[in-house]
């Protein structure tokens, strides 16, 4: 038998991580032009900051309703697919609209919107319907989302437009809000924002206080940990897991909708489309938090940033390759899984749950 | 004339094209290309591209109309599905001439082309070497060059246009790049060597995306830019550039579009867009179907299409490219002369 390294408990690892952060911004501060100077210089750039923030929408946001599908024992490996279609027909519904008008007091942008959470909803819906109902295998149903995304987006766009880019239908602007933006710091990054990055820091509050302090949060972890527990005490796991899935179609498709109609306002359907993995960047995002709604937040945050950063990077002429910052997600969430160990997939994910079984 | 002709396509439209193209022809002013077939892989992407694979279509269009001849269109997905593209149209021995589009199709290509010697091929943007190939290749750095000259004079003037303007106290400018490759760095060596040419002391910022569909990264990485102080960014990365344009109007700065004339192409950012690096891969696909019409295709050969036919240029914005001041269209213009007559040499990688 191997002998595993201990793994190291929380308390040293927050100290380590601190310790080694405040040795980075000391030696920034002393020696300007090291590379901790550069790598703090550009942590500190309000630039770095707002790019950040736009980046995380997508990736918080999926992650947050990959978490509640997770808990409760479905994994939703086809949230990038959520991302995809949801993206694709805020985009399409505010270009059949009319951008730049509204219909009953509301702009067309934000029908728009309404329809792109309603459809990755209702792909949510079937992706349920097929895993609970019809037991399927939850992986294989979750590519199977992904992959019919990947091609039915830039199918309609193809009959549409012609192209399977859409046309450009514009994008929300900056909400500011006056007085309160001039605070330094907070001001520019949570009242001078686009609506969207609103959306994502509400909705991983709303997350957070759904799973941890309500009783049907409590129900999404006993589906995902012992549904038999569960149906025992009287709840129905069909129903509970229905709505957690209804649950993470309804966040991918709010960071879906949020990131085409907030900072795309066009939609590239070749390749892997305008989201280009973004869901699967939310799905390592959401384990690395290990399940923590305010966690995987966080987790964005750091994965975006370090793509702003890396932009200002290679402006200052270093050059950092792409590809390798795009596996850095990934590979954190190797590290976090085998050498920290907190993250533990509920007991009975992947599992149909038949109550009628015995 | 031409509307003449249009009517009468129109009227003749149940005989079919094939019948309208006979007429004209039995007229004997051009076309006896009534026989021709042409076989088009295009590029991944695909039709629709609004660049690359668009204008080589264009080409191919035009070729019908002139010549009469007809043409078949694959839009392969992905860079594995070259290989069975251009066997099918090589394989039923219908097809006169097959265009592969596009650097990635060399690989596909070198098999194929040993494979079928009696086919003959054209590809663009990159060499292969077989009796049956003859390939295209465009002067990228040359032409990114005149397009780093203009970027370089402008960034130190006071200048406004559409929705943008320069900042004359930053000396700075940007290129965005789609996936790092030989073509892509080719581009953005020969804008950083124009712009240095012209400019010597602005800073030549770059970034790339790693992806040719990613607006939302494209766009970020060009605002990174503008924030620094960039006045013009000139991108190389297909869709992502879209994101360049986004970003450029929302700072009220200037981009520089790439292979088609992106101020009309992409007309909703055409207040931003000062000119683009054209390449004219619709004249090469159209010739290379001209050579076959005449029974005059050499295969075995590279053909470099640079500035002085056009093939690549530096072409000013539809909208607001006529309010480039003259003293610097005189400078780009002689550059290109320069350039023509070889007395500046352009690094074609970084």
């Amino acid at each position: 038998m191997i002998e595993l390294p201990s793994r190291p408990d929380r308390r040293t690892l927050l100290v380590g991580l601190g310790a080694i952060t405040a040795v980075w911004v000391v030696l920034g501060l002393v020696f300007p032009d090291s590379w901790a100077g550069v790598l703090l210089s550009i942590a500190a750039n309000p630039s770095t900051h707002t790019t950040m923030l736009r980046l995380a929408v997508p990736i918080a946001l999926a992650a947050i309703g990959g978490i509640f599908a997770e808990k409760s024992g479905v994994i939703n490996i086809g949230i990038e697919g959520l991302l995809i279609v949801s993206a694709f027909s805020a985009i399409i519904v505010t270009f059949w609209l009319g951008s730049g008008e509204s219909t009953l007091a509301l702009s067309h942008h934000w029908w728009g919107f309404a329809v792109g959470v309603l459809v990755s909803t209702l792909f949510a819906l079937l992706f349920a319907v097929v895993c609970i109902d019809f037991k399927a295998d939850q992986i294989i149903a979750g590519l199977a989302v992904w992959l019919i995304a990947l091609g039915l987006a830039p199918f309609v766009s193809r009959i549409v437009f012609d192209s399977p880019n859409t046309a450009g239908v514009g994008y929300f602007q900056n909400v500011t809000i006056p007085v309160l933006s001039e605070i330094p710091l907070l001001g520019y990054l949570l009242f001078d924002t686009p609506p969207q990055v609103y959306i994502m820091l509400a909705a991983a509050v709303a997350g957070w206080y759904l799973l941890n302090r309500t009783a049907f949060g409590r129900w999404v972890v006993a589906s995902g940990e012992n549904p038999k527990a569960l149906d025992t005490a009287g709840v129905d796991v069909r129903r509970v897991r229905y709505t957690a899935v209804l649950l993470s179609g309804i966040f991918a498709g709010l960071g879906g909708a949020g990131f085409a109609l907030g900072q795309l306002g066009t939609f590239a359907g070749g390749g892997e489309t305008a989201i280009g993995g973004r869901g699967f960047i939310a799905i390592a995002t959401y384990l690395f938090a290990n399940y923590h709604p305010i966690g995987a937040l966080l987790g964005s945050f750091l994965f975006a940033g370090l793509e702003a950063m890396q932009f200002q990077l290679q402006n200052l002429g270093y050059a950092v390759p792409t590809e390798l910052i795009r596996t850095i997600p990934y590979a954190t969430v190797i590290v976090v899984l085998v050498f920290v160990g907190k993250t533990r997939l509920p007991e009975a994910a992947g599992e149909a749950y038949d109550g009628d079984e015995d | 004339m031409v509307s003449n002709r249009r009517q009468f396509l129109c009227g003749a439209g149940a005989a079919g094209l094939v019948a309208a193209a006979g007429c004209v022809g039995g007229f004997g002013d051009e076309g006896d290309g009534e026989n021709v077939e042409v076989g088009m892989v295009y590029a991944t992407g695909g039709l629709g591209d609004d660049s690359f694979n668009d204008m080589a279509q264009q080409g191919a269009v035009q070729a019908e109309e002139e010549y009469g001849i007809s043409f078949d269109e694959a839009e392969p997905e992905s860079v594995g599905e070259f290989d069975d593209a251009q066997r099918s149209f090589a394989e039923s021995g219908n097809y006169d001439l097959v265009n592969c589009i596009g650097f990635a199709q060399e690989e596909a290509l070198e098999g194929n082309a040993e494979e079928y010697p009696d086919q003959d091929f054209i590809i663009v943007d990159t060499v292969v070497e077989a009796d049956n190939v003859r390939s295209y290749l465009f002067d990228e750095p040359a032409g990114s060059f005149l397009v780093g000259t203009l970027a370089g004079l402008l960034t130190d003037e006071e200048f406004a246009a559409g929705d943008g303007e320069t900042n004359p106290d930053e000396s700075a400018v940007g290129f965005v790049g789609g996936e790092e490759s030989p073509l892509i760095e080719s581009f953005h060596a020969g804008f950083e060597a124009g712009v240095e040419h012209t400019n010597p002391d602005a800073e030549v910022f770059s970034s790339y995306v790693g992806d040719f569909n990613d607006t939302a990264t494209g766009q970020e990485a060009a605002r990174t830019m503008y924030e620094s102080g960039a006045d013009i960014v000139f991108h190389a990365a297909g869709r992502t550039g879209i994101g360049v344009f986004q970003a450029a109007e929302d700072e009220g700065r200037f981009a520089i579009g790439v292979d088609d004339d992106q101020s009309v192409s992409q007309e909703d950012y055409a207040d931003v867009i000062l000119a683009s690096m054209v390449k004219r891969v619709d004249e090469a696909v159209f010739d290379a179907i001209g050579t076959v019409v005449d029974d005059a295709f050499e295969g075995g050969e590279v053909e470099e299409i640079g500035l002085e036919d056009n093939g690549v240029e530096a072409v000013y914005g539809e909208s607001i490219g006529d309010e480039v001041p003259e003293e610097i269209r005189d400078e780009v213009d002689e550059t290109r002369e320069e350039l023509i007559d070889g007395e500046i040499d352009v690094p074609d990688e970084l």
